[in-house]
């Protein structure tokens, strides 16, 4: 009863003073801090909103080429919406990329080479993560440093020694995955530092004393990470696997280098579009048109290499963005 | 082994050092020998002229001449590393305080606040250097024409070097955003870390809010720039408007030239990117330290 007549006792009104509504129009409108006010939230949407349009114009451009008939392209009235839907563009693109093969090519290359940095990682994130070991600080500033080290300082060797390997022992290493898979299984592969960094910020979350209790009842430290740690830690397992897949298949640098276009994978065959299509289609000399007409296959052809991780990031956007904010990156 | 698991003191300190380093070992090896011994041997490659002959790798000293080629003899070569070095000096400080922005606005109580944030993490996953090349050749990431703009040619008259800084930024400005991605979550990260008490406080002591952005969240926010920028500086070097890079990998490919020179490229290009992290590191550590300011996340 008490408390249903306070609450009535608060809801009459007080009436105000002039300079107390003045100034309650002035924090609705300008807040105390610079970002709580109305006036700041409504340059906040205007300035999100016209960013994210730039963001997105690149692949809304890309959406509208890819579906122009070519007098479309070379129509000036026609900026974004094409006159007449035409979806050849991606039949094109299609057998120019060779599809189904080399979508299947780069879903095994990169999934091979993921889930091999994924187990090294894990396994070095728990090294940190858990014990102390002589010269810890020093190997743990190494694995930052191999982040930041440009990547053709380290390539001219390792072509090296993967050619002295194929030519001593008369195995063929390049142009195979050989290479990349050994460096991935020595925790070599991409970006793996951050990887690495992930799963030792993730690690750390865990309570000691699990282990401890392990131990206890006799379980050996492998033991330890597989049964309580792995087990443990499945979300950022599945969120350092999506990365590694992600980073190998836009990898094209040292993918190209050891691969020489041996094994067809998307990004690459992507890269060498304009070639493999003037190869394919019939030169025809003297048409103006002939290399605008080409925009929109290759637009086509660009939509087509992005969609896999387009639909990998629909799904899995959370865990992308949780993965980076767990990096924590800290001194 | 197991009998005795939980050991305190010595033993446990020698335990925790053979564990550690048997799971630390894969990594260590790889690390040696792939990123450790290229490191130094590459520096030793450019100084020699590099064979591979059917014996091997053929190495003949040379001393300078392939660095001379790559500065002096190469026409390519230095200007595609000056144009690389402005490019970087005013792509990393637009990206990182982009980012910046874009964090504090997200950081707010919005409505959609992360359909936009997925927005722009996007780019970190469509983008290879594949897709920039097709994106840029084909003009699609024109979204202005900077120099048709009537205040870039009076900027221009005034000064063409702030001109061509302008300009470098808005031609491809989407692609500097398509950078962002990673330092914005960074940014909120360490924006959401921030004892929002401490801005209570400093009101009360009747700071302005101009003041204490600069007093309380800049300094928390400085090591995460750092971070942003080394990791933009990593980034740039990447992608195809990197031209250096590409060159490197025709050298590669050159067996004429031969590695040798190639690992000049390498090395001189790596000279730059230390200089450029070194004036990052100096320009954002913090002097002071601030670690009460910060509220770190409790661990087990």
């Amino acid at each position: 009863m008490e408390v249903s007549v306070l609450n009535k006792a608060k809801k009459i009104k007080q009436p105000l003073s002039k300079k107390m509504i003045l100034h309650k129009i002035r924090y609705r409108i300008f807040g105390y801090n610079i970002l709580s006010g109305l006036a700041s939230r409504i340059v906040s949407y205007v300035l999100l909103i016209s960013i994210s349009y730039v963001f997105l114009f690149p692949l809304l451009k890309m959406l509208s080429t890819s579906t122009m008939s070519p007098n479309d392209i070379i129509n000036p009235e026609v900026d974004w919406i094409p006159e007449k839907l035409s979806f050849s563009n991606f039949i094109t693109a299609y057998h120019v990329l060779q599809m189904p093969q080399t979508l299947f090519n780069s879903i095994w290359y990169s999934g091979v080479l993921a889930a091999f940095q994924t187990i090294v990682s894990a396994l070095t994130g728990f090294a940190f993560a858990r014990y102390e070991f002589r010269l810890k600080k020093f190997w743990f500033s190494m694995v930052l440093l191999s982040f930041i080290i440009p990547l053709p300082v380290v390539l001219i060797p390792r072509i090296m020694i993967f050619v002295s390997v194929q030519s001593s022992t008369g195995i063929q290493l390049i142009g195979t995955i050989i290479p990349q898979l050994v460096m991935a299984m020595f925790g070599q592969g991409v970006n793996s530092a951050i990887l690495i960094l992930i799963f030792y910020n993730f690690f750390r979350l865990i309570p000691p004393a699990l282990d401890e209790a392990a131990h206890i009842d006799g379980a050996s430290a492998f033991q330890v990470f597989w049964h309580i740690i792995v087990k443990l830690s499945i979300p950022s397992i599945v969120t350092v696997f999506l990365f590694a897949f992600v980073w190998n298949w836009n990898e094209t640098y040292t993918t190209g280098t050891f691969l020489r276009g041996a094994i067809k994978l998307l990004p690459i065959q992507l890269s060498v579009f304009e070639n493999v299509f003037a190869n394919l289609a019939p030169a025809i000399p003297g048409q103006e048109g002939a290399n605008r007409v080409n925009e929109a296959y290759r637009m086509a052809a660009t939509l087509i290499s992005m969609l896999p991780l387009l639909i990998t990031y629909v799904f899995a956007q959370r865990q992308f963005i949780e993965g980076i904010e767990n990096t924590g990156f800290k001194e | 082994m197991s009998k005795h698991a939980v050991k305190t003191g010595k033993g446990k300190r020698r335990r925790d050092n053979i564990r550690g380093y048997l799971f630390l070992s894969p990594w260590l090896l790889g690390f040696l020998m792939f990123t450790f011994f290229p490191l130094f041997y590459t520096f030793y490659l450019s100084f020699h002229n590099v064979k591979n002959t059917a014996l091997g790798w053929e190495l003949t000293p040379i001393g300078f001449e392939n660095h001379i080629t790559a500065l002096l003899r190469n026409v390519e070569f230095t200007p595609a590393l000056l144009s690389f070095i402005l490019m970087a000096l005013v792509y990393v400080p637009g990206i990182v305080i982009i980012a910046f922005i874009l964090a504090i606005l997200l950081n707010q109580k919005l409505k959609f606040r992360s359909f936009f944030r997925t927005i722009f993490f996007l780019p970190v996953i469509v983008l290879s250097g594949s897709v920039m090349h097709q994106l840029m050749d084909t003009g699609s990431t024109d979204i202005m024409f900077v120099d048709q703009i009537f205040i870039f040619s009076m900027v221009y008259n005034f000064s063409p070097f702030i001109a061509r800084i302008i300009y470098i930024l808005f031609e491809n400005f989407t692609m500097l955003l398509w950078f962002t991605g990673i330092p914005i979550v960074l940014f909120i990260n360490g924006l959401q870390k921030i004892d929002i008490s401490l801005y209570e406080a400093s009101q009360i002591d009747g700071a302005s809010p101009w003041q204490s952005f600069w007093k309380i969240t800049v300094p928390v926010i400085k090591p995460i720039a750092l971070i942003s920028t080394l990791y933009t500086i990593v980034q740039l070097g990447m992608f195809p408007i990197n031209p250096v890079y590409s060159m490197i990998q025709e050298a590669i490919y050159n067996t004429a030239a031969g590695l040798g020179l190639a690992s000049a490229y390498a090395y001189i290009y790596s000279l730059v990117i230390a200089l450029m992290i070194g004036l990052a590191y100096l320009l954002l550590r913090n002097k002071e330290v601030v670690a009460p300011v910060v509220k770190y996340r409790t661990r087990g």
